[in-house]
């Protein structure tokens, strides 16, 4: 989230789409409501299903799932066409106003200038700004010609295309090629009627829609403020980081970001995915968000200077390009890795991380153990058969597998998947897999912290002990790192250095207490520091007060650079339970601890006008202070303090640019600087855009036997969701009979029209199929789906809860069919984020 | 079942219970009630007035909770009162079988009953002389019964089982007729009791040893004494006077 | 209100004398409200209550709808009602109603009760069943308009909410309220209440365009304790029966209280009728009587 759960309260309109907080986030809903009641604040819910969400919404939009790029680009095409817009935060605080390369090509046949089509992948050049200066009123210059590039070194690749330092810009946004003309020619296609066929979401309905979710910006008047919220309804998608990026641009053009009750915020699924993002659950980034070293990555040296953005901007104004102290974070956390082993002599040990050299994301991980090139697996806390995709390709991949570790509370789908329906006992014979399962703690049982989706960290004690002979996850881990290295000591091995040399330093090393690691994540000084500003000293040994201290010559170690300030000399920031809040914004700076530096809303010098003084005095967040020469705030500002608005510092100060990107260039997405309208993969109609580039032509299929995709037209013409229901916790409640008992039994959501025409009844069994397999529940039938008109067609969609599969109290009394949803959803990933879509792919259903 | 297999049952019970029993019929008596219609009498009474005092304590809480704890408490005094109520119908419904025959509506009945006032104030000291078996006030209050057991068992069954099954508007209407038919049937009783004791004399012998003198037969029953001796009752009673009269003067 | 003597009861059921409490305390009446326009069905306040309660879980079924279970049950005393509301224009209305005991100031399962104790009334509003004096009649279920008390076949004994007076009377808000993550449930002072129901509805009224947004606080049963705000007040039958005007049954109130002990006492006139017949006219004696051996006697008054 940009800014937080509690900041939702502040805001005046609420476009929820792509999620479903009331069910999935019920106690985060809270503050929609708070703004309901205390703001009169709007609620506009989007979304294939009427959900508990819609219930409570003041509209509610029937969408096909997968439309919603071309929903919110008609939003945008509505904003700017109705001046629904913010035009002083649009061309200060956006690069608007930035001039885009000649020979940029906007998607008008489905693909941007620059595609490989053999490769299925751009080359971005074109993406890029336009170099040179204030443009108004000047002829339009063509992009000078190429200099020729220097000659290359025999066998080294050629340099990325990088950022020009002096951008070319256009204040008065007229420029053909500036990104705010580019943007209204990118939409121009998106008109009311082409959203009314694409989405099924009748004109008349997107026009009050799209109206009343803009109304807060009538005039450019720049006082309220909206959100957009979403969750993996957006995610789950094969363009899915584009259907965000959408909706960032949206808040962009109409001066919503930064700003209290304003932002564009995800919803996390989990009560700490944000923190395991934030340390790196994801194969392509180190904690912090630092990039993963590639094998091009020689050395120290060549990896900093890759991924170090250098500023790119107009040359009046100026940017504070936060990222430029890469070096600091990255030699600290080696420092933090490896400890005395890291010296300035060998490269702070960098050729000790390992070097990513393909995609290693989920599905790859799961698709390469199905192809026999991965031998075995650690499944801690996550039921990989159930979450899929395909859940049929995970089980045949496991049953490839050398071995399984599963760490978990119950008897789950993974570690049993030997088990699953289908499979006799005399296939059992033949799978060899060893299977060790570790008992592992509930979260309960565990103390330590939840990073929740405002970015908070918030300390837990464990209420209980583990029972039996369940031990702390820390615990298992550090058990089988001491038995590892003990193994390499002894044998050798081809490296053993990082694993001998890695710093492991806690009290009890056979069970590291949390408040250790949380300490080490913090960071610490490695020798005396001095600000020569304040002249303020940290010993050597002392906690860090923040990620301003870190230096790149060894003599600070910090496990991930966001969270430094996290737990203090001054004590641990994420214990504390202060519950003021001087400003009534809901900031509560003393509660717990949010990253980065306790700042509550990010980008937040974005709520001020280009004088520093807050767009609405009632929402006072931050402002320049004339007197003090400094930025001032009830909360942290998200600046560089003492930058004056008149040097017109962007306030997005993490971007090299330093202002939002409605243009997202170079190597920034993969698949489009803009956001574009692509099907799913799985989809009953051809994309109406542009019928010869239906889906995202940067995605890739699978090519497995197991892989197959319904296509265009065939048997397969029902469009089907998944997702999750307050009642249920992924798969771990349904062994628990407090949540059995309030929803028992897997059902299947089908439109009260296409039940009737199939004589189904609710509660009679129905059999989902997908090109893949097959799903068996017992029907709803219901009014709140109804059927749609895509392009002039009847459509049906149906959705399916995931929580059931062939463990659990209905499963074992023998109540339910044991299929899993997941078993019918395609093995296709969206290319920025690689993320499954799960949202949106087709089925048939048939009576039992 | 047709009247005649009704007899036929009725007939079989009186025989069978004429083992059980004994009555004895001395000289200047009447054979009255058998021991089949005796049995069935008091146990009808005594289920009415378990029924009768379990249901007091539900009736009027307020007034008459103290009812309850001769049936162990509130709880035991709710749990029988059903039972004993089904008692109750079960074996009224075998004597109203066994009465059915007597009980039929005569023309006479009416006039008895249109001439009720002369008969209760006794100024006419014996019956009409068209009354049989049963005079028309039994029949009445035997007619009452059978209507107030019907009440009983539907509205009871309904009560029982409650408003989860028979709804609750049900519940609340039989709630009212169930307690409307049992205060008939209360005032009914008083009149009953009194008549068949100290009302009229020797009427509690017919329902103990079963038989009654002739004289009682006579007075109240004139065309059933006929009917069973062949005389006349009012020529009888005179011959009764007369004798009596010779003997005080004696 | 953090008094346990909120807990004295006004009102008892099959009760001879006044109720102690009665008029014996100023704190004021207790409320629970329920934001229908608020409530996202979640089933916090469902889970609360089994929790708070212990009580047992229930084996479910599958019945095409996100309710728990077709209506609340002795072991499952609040319940979210799920409704698909058609509204004239075809669009769909999911109202989410939390159904539990209403806490009417005029209860009409006391009413009914014929037990000594079984339901009684606080004088902070709740009413409450006692199963130690519960004799298992019914006659409750009956009485209640809102069809909320429920008979348990193996104990022989109705159940319902509570409104937690164990907890509210040590000065905690009921279970349910304290689960519930929207605020759609809140709890206080039957006036503060009030107000605030009365304050929302006026909001929906006029910034949310529900014009017969409205209180649900039925007058017909006295008022409740436990009130709604409802989209449409003027049909409240949508949000799973919830009936326009609940009546007790006047079995339960005339009948009851007026005409069981007049007429009750006309049929003991009986029993006086007969003894006065008796001293009046005497007894009818088979004919011919003996002669009475004191007739002289009587002459010689």
């Amino acid at each position: 989230m940009t800014n937080g759960w509690i900041d939702i309260k502040n805001t005046d309109m609420m476009l929820i789409m792509g999620g479903n907080p009331a069910e999935n986030h019920p106690c985060g809903f809270k503050w929609a409501v708070e703004a309901k009641i205390h703001r009169n604040a709007k609620t506009i819910v989007v979304d294939p299903r009427l959900t508990r969400t819609a219930a409570n919404a003041d509209m509610y939009v029937q969408i096909r799932a997968g439309a919603d790029i071309a929903f919110l680009g008609g939003v945008i095409k509505y904003a700017i066409e109705n001046n629904r817009i913010a035009k002083e935060y649009l061309v200060n605080y956006t690069n608007a106003a930035f001039i885009i390369k000649d020979g940029f090509a906007l998607p008008e046949d489905g693909l941007f200038s620059g595609f490989d089509p053999e490769k299925q992948v751009y080359d971005k050049k074109t993406w890029n700004y336009e170099e040179g200066g204030d443009v108004a009123g000047k002829a339009v210059a063509a992009t000078p010609a190429e200099k020729p590039a220097p000659p290359l070194a025999p066998g080294a690749a050629p340099p990325a295309p990088a950022l020009p330092p002096n951008v070319a810009f256009d204040l008065s946004l007229q420029h053909p090629r500036c990104v705010y003309q580019l943007l209204k020619k990118q939409y121009e296609r998106y008109t009311p009627e082409m959203v009314e066929r694409i989405t099924g979401i009748p004109q008349e309905q997107f026009l009050k829609a799209a109206d009343l979710f803009t109304s807060v910006r009538k005039d450019g008047d720049m006082k309220k403020v909206a959100t957009i919220i979403y969750a993996v309804g957006w995610t789950q998608h094969s363009f899915g980081t584009q259907i965000i990026r959408t909706a960032a641009m949206l808040q962009l053009l109409m001066g919503n970001v930064g700003r209290a009750g304003g932002g564009v915020n995800a919803l996390r699924g989990h009560s700490n995915i944000q923190g395991a993002t934030d340390l790196a659950g994801i194969f392509d980034i180190l904690p912090g968000y630092l990039k993963m070293p590639n094998p091009a990555d020689v050395d120290l040296a060549t990896y900093i200077k890759r991924v170090t953005p250098t500023q790119s901007k107009p040359d009046p104004w100026e940017s504070f390009n936060y990222w430029s102290n890469t070096s600091k974070f990255t030699v600290s956390l080696l420092k933090a890795f490896y400890g005395p082993a890291a010296t300035k002599e060998n490269d702070f040990a960098f050729n000790y991380l390992p070097k990513i050299d393909r995609n290693y994301s989920w599905v790859n991980i799961w698709n390469d153990m199905y192809e026999g090139k991965i031998k075995g697996i650690f499944a801690f806390g996550m039921n990989g058969v159930m979450i899929g995709p395909d859940s049929n390709k995970n089980i045949e991949a496991l049953k490839k597998a050398d071995w399984l570790v599963v760490c978990e509370i119950y008897a789950d789908e993974t570690s049993e998947f030997w088990r699953a329906p289908g499979i006799t006992a005399d296939d059992q014979k033949k799978i060899n897999t060893t299977v060790y399962r570790l008992p592992g703690a509930g979260f309960a049982e565990k103390d330590g912290t939840f990073v929740n989706s405002a970015r908070w960290l918030q300390w837990k004690n464990a209420a209980l002990p583990p029972p039996g002979q369940a031990r702390l996850d820390q615990e298992i881990l550090a058990t089988i790192y001491l038995k590892v290295r003990d193994l390499y000591k002894k044998e050798g091995g081809k490296f053993p250095d990082p694993v001998l040399n890695a710093s492991f330093a806690y009290t009890t090393p056979y069970n590291p207490s949390l408040a250790e690691v949380a300490k080490e994540l913090n960071g610490k000084a490695l020798a005396d520091l001095t600000d020569p500003k304040t002249n303020t000293t940290i010993k050597a040994g002392q906690q860090l007060p923040g990620f301003a201290w870190l230096k790149d010559d060894g003599t600070t170690a910090c496990g991930n650079w966001i969270y430094s300030g996290s737990w203090t000399e001054a004590g641990a920031m994420m214990q504390r339970r202060g519950t003021e809040d001087p400003s009534g914004l809901g900031i509560y700076p003393n509660w717990g601890w949010s990253w980065p530096a306790n700042r509550r809303v990010l980008y937040n010098r974005a709520s001020c006008d280009l004088e520093g003084k807050p767009w609405d005095p009632s929402r006072r967040q931050v402002w320049w202070d004339e007197a003090k020469q400094s930025w001032m705030g009830v909360d942290v500002p998200d600046f560089k303090p003492d930058s004056p608005p008149k040097d017109h510092m962007g306030p997005f100060i993490m971007n090299p640019d330093g202002i939002g990107r409605l243009f997202v260039p170079l190597a920034g997405m993969a698949d489009g600087p803009f956001p574009e309208f692509y099907e799913p993969i799985e989809s009953p109609l051809a994309n109406l855009l542009h019928p010869k580039q239906s889906n995202n032509p940067v995605v890739k299929k699978y090519k497995t036997d197991m892989d197959k995709y319904a296509p265009v037209g065939g048997d397969y013409n029902v469009i089907c969701t998944t997702y999750r229901l307050t009642e249920h916790y992924h798969y771990w409640t349904k062994n628990n009979p407090m949540n059995v008992q309030l929803v028992p039994e897997p059902f299947v959501e089908v439109p009260a029209e296409l039940a009737d025409r199939m004589g189904i009844h609710g509660g009679e069994k129905i059999k989902v199929s997908s090109i893949r397999a097959t799903y068996i529940a017992k029907a709803m039938v219901t009014r709140r789906i109804k059927p749609m008109k895509i392009d002039g067609k009847e459509t049906f969609q149906i959705g399916i809860p995931i929580h059931w599969g062939f463990r659990g109290i209905a499963e074992d009394e023998g109540k339910t069919a044991k299929t899993l949803a997941n078993q019918l959803t395609p093995t296709v990933i969206d290319p920025n984020a690689f993320t499954p879509e799960f949202k949106g792919f087709l089925v048939k259903i048939e009576k039992v | 079942m047709s009247s005649r297999a009704i007899e036929h049952f009725d007939d079989k019970a009186r025989e069978t219970f004429e083992h059980a029993g004994r009555t004895t019929v001395y000289g200047g008596e009447l054979l009255r009630h058998p021991v089949y219609t005796r049995i069935l009498h008091w146990t009808v009474a005594l289920f009415f007035f378990l029924a009768l005092f379990s249901g007091f304590g539900i009736y009027l809480p307020w007034l008459f909770r103290w009812f309850t704890p001769i049936f162990g408490g509130g709880q035991l005094s709710r749990i029988m009162h059903p039972y004993f109520g089904v008692a109750f119908v079960f074996f009224f419904a075998l004597q109203a079988l066994n009465w059915i025959q007597p009980m039929l509506w005569a023309p006479g009945d009416t006039r008895w009953l249109r001439n009720i006032k002369t008969i209760a104030s006794g100024e006419e000291k014996m019956d009409p002389p068209d009354t049989g078996f049963f005079n028309a006030g039994q029949k009445a209050m035997f007619w009452e019964i059978v209507a107030g057991c019907i009440v009983y068992l539907i509205t009871g069954i309904i009560l029982w089982a409650g408003a989860k099954t028979f709804g609750r508007i049900s519940v609340a209407i039989s709630y009212v007729l169930h307690d409307i038919s049992a205060l008939i049937m209360l005032g009914g009783i008083f009149i009953h009791i009194y008549l068949s004791t100290i009302g009229e004399p020797g009427t509690f012998h017919s329902m103990i040893r079963g038989a009654v003198s002739e004289a009682w037969a006579w007075t109240f029953h004139p065309a059933w004494y006929k009917q069973v001796t062949g005389r006349d009752p009012v020529q009888a009673c005179e011959e009764a006077r007369r004798q009596m009269n010779a003997g005080s003067k004696s | 209100m953090a008094d346990r003597k909120t807990l004295q009861a006004v009102m008892i059921s099959g009760h001879t004398n006044p109720s102690p409490g009665f008029a014996m305390q100023r704190d004021l009446e207790v409320c629970k409200l329920v934001d229908t326009t608020t409530c996202i069905g979640c089933k916090a306040c469902e889970v609360a209550c089994v929790e708070w309660n212990d009580l047992p879980f229930t084996p479910t079924t599958f019945d095409n709808t996100y309710q728990t279970m077709p209506e609340t049950g002795y072991h499952f005393w609040n319940l979210i009602k799920f409704n698909e509301h058609q509204n004239p224009d075809g669009t769909i209305q999911w109202l989410m109603r939390k159904d539990q005991c209403m806490h009417c100031a005029d209860p009409g399962c006391l009413h009914a009760c014929p037990a000594d104790g079984a339901i009684v009334k606080y004088a902070n509003g709740i009413v409450d069943f006692n199963q130690e004096n519960c004799i298992g009649c019914g006659f409750c279920v009956s009485g209640c308009p809102f069809n909320i008390p429920r008979f348990n076949p193996s104990t022989k004994r109705v159940y319902k909410c509570t409104l937690c007076s164990d907890r509210v009377g040590e000065g905690l808000e009921p279970a349910c309220i304290k689960a519930c993550p929207t605020g759609c449930l809140k709890f206080g002072t039957k006036d503060d209440m009030k107000f605030i129901a009365e304050e929302r509805a006026k909001q929906l009224r006029d910034n949310f365009g529900w014009q017969n947004a409205g209180v649900y606080d039925p007058q017909s049963v006295g008022g409740t304790h436990v009130i709604y705000v409802l989209h449409d007040a003027t049909d409240p039958e949508r949000y799973g029966n919830l009936p326009k005007d609940p009546q007790i049954p006047w079995s339960y109130t005339w009948w009851k209280w007026l005409f069981k002990p007049v007429l009750g006492t006309f049929a003991l006139f009986g029993l006086l009728g007969v003894l006065a017949h008796h001293v009046t006219h005497g007894p009818r004696v088979p004919q011919p009587e003996p002669p009475k051996k004191d007739d002289n006697i009587g002459g010689a008054y």
